[in-house]
């Protein structure tokens, strides 16, 4: 199945994400105007939130955002693990 | 702030491939030990729509009415919006540092350079201010947009200061919102956005640059410049990679 959310991230920028699932998270693209460098690390997030079980809850995949964004020393402004993760939930229907 | 001597590339006028090219190939030469902490001020010839690094450019660029404008698109290496840089209606500037001559903190950076700007527009009478995340403004309306990121010890941060609006063609070009464009939502962007002929009318473009450059050049060692040979010769070669698909419709 296919999903999409738009999140305002609260004094922060937008977050748009498209998603693509069945039991598991297939595929997920994260998108919006926030900042993130080093910005190759977007790529590695998706990457490791893809194989998530689609009913993981929002803890569980910021956690899996956070860890991403620990190893590979991320700065992220104007959007947060949490926020995303938020949006990631929003999409799965 | 450490002392770093800045060197100072007068404006240019250049496409939005290599305007892109020219920063990251700075970009470069910083992190490489090669090039000095740089300013530089430009403009986009033909006028140009710039993405967030992060945004699907479906989502935000009416490419059929770009390519039937004559404007081109480009995917910034810097996150953040959508923007459309008029020729006639916009000057932009990078600022391209070591990391170890600048704050540490994203916001102090961010207010250290945007104060530059402010510096410039208060040269014309202009009282602005710094609007946290990235943005200036007057009186509560937008009139510039900043975007940092920092890579390899380096600091990039690239923005815009809107000298006048052209918000027919901004609503045409970009999609700003589903809905069609109506009257109601260009009158609520004048509500938001500003500009230096807004604020301050009769003001020169070249009125404006000047006084940008002067504001940037408060309290730093100066030494006018150009680009390298070696940073131009880059530029050209990232201006490609610029004007690719494969990056600027990657998302």
């Amino acid at each position: 199945m296919d999903g999409s959310a738009k999140l305002k991230v609260p004094g922060g920028k937008l977050v748009y994400v498209r998603i693509k699932y069945s039991d598991n998270i297939e595929d997920v693209k994260i998108l919006g105007d926030f900042f993130m460098h080093p910005e190759e690390a977007l790529a590695q997030i998706e990457l490791a939130i893809a194989g998530m079980p689609a009913r993981s809850d929002e803890d569980s995949i910021a956690a899996r955002i956070s860890d991403v964004a620990r190893k590979q020393g991320v700065e992220m402004i104007g959007v947060t693990a949490q926020s995303i993760a938020q949006a990631i939930r929003m999409a799965i229907k | 702030m450490t002392d770093a001597i800045w060197r100072m590339i007068a404006i240019e006028e250049h496409s939005a491939a290599m305007n892109m090219g020219i920063d990251e190939a700075i970009l470069e030469g910083v992190r490489d030990g090669v090039s000095t902490a740089t300013i530089r001020f430009y403009r986009w010839k033909p006028s140009a729509v710039s993405i967030g690094r992060f945004q699907g450019i479906l989502d935000e660029v009416n490419m059929e009415r770009c390519k039937a404008a004559g404007v081109d698109v480009v995917r910034r290496i810097t996150g953040g919006g959508a923007v459309y840089h008029d020729f006639e209606g916009e000057l932009t500037y990078s600022v391209i540092a070591p990391q170890s001559v600048m704050p540490k903190g994203i916001r102090e950076s961010y207010g250290l350079i945007c104060g530059w700007v402010i510096a410039g527009l208060g040269m014309l009478g202009i009282n602005a201010q710094f609007a946290p995340i990235n943005d200036i403004t007057v009186e509560g309306k937008k009139i510039s947009g900043n975007a940092q990121t920092r890579r390899d010890g380096v600091l990039l941060q690239h923005g815009t200061i809107l000298y006048s609006i052209d918000s027919s063609a901004m609503f045409s070009l970009l999609n700003v919102s589903k809905e069609k464009i109506s009257d109601k939502a260009i009158s609520s962007a004048h509500e938001r956005v500003t500009s230096v002929c807004a604020v301050a009318p009769g003001t020169s473009m070249k009125a404006l640059y000047e006084s940008m450059y002067k504001g940037f050049c408060e309290g730093k060692s100066i030494a006018p410049g150009t680009l390298s040979n070696t940073e131009a010769i880059r530029a050209a070669e990232l201006s490609k990679r610029y004007a690719s698909d494969s990056w600027n419709s990657y998302r």
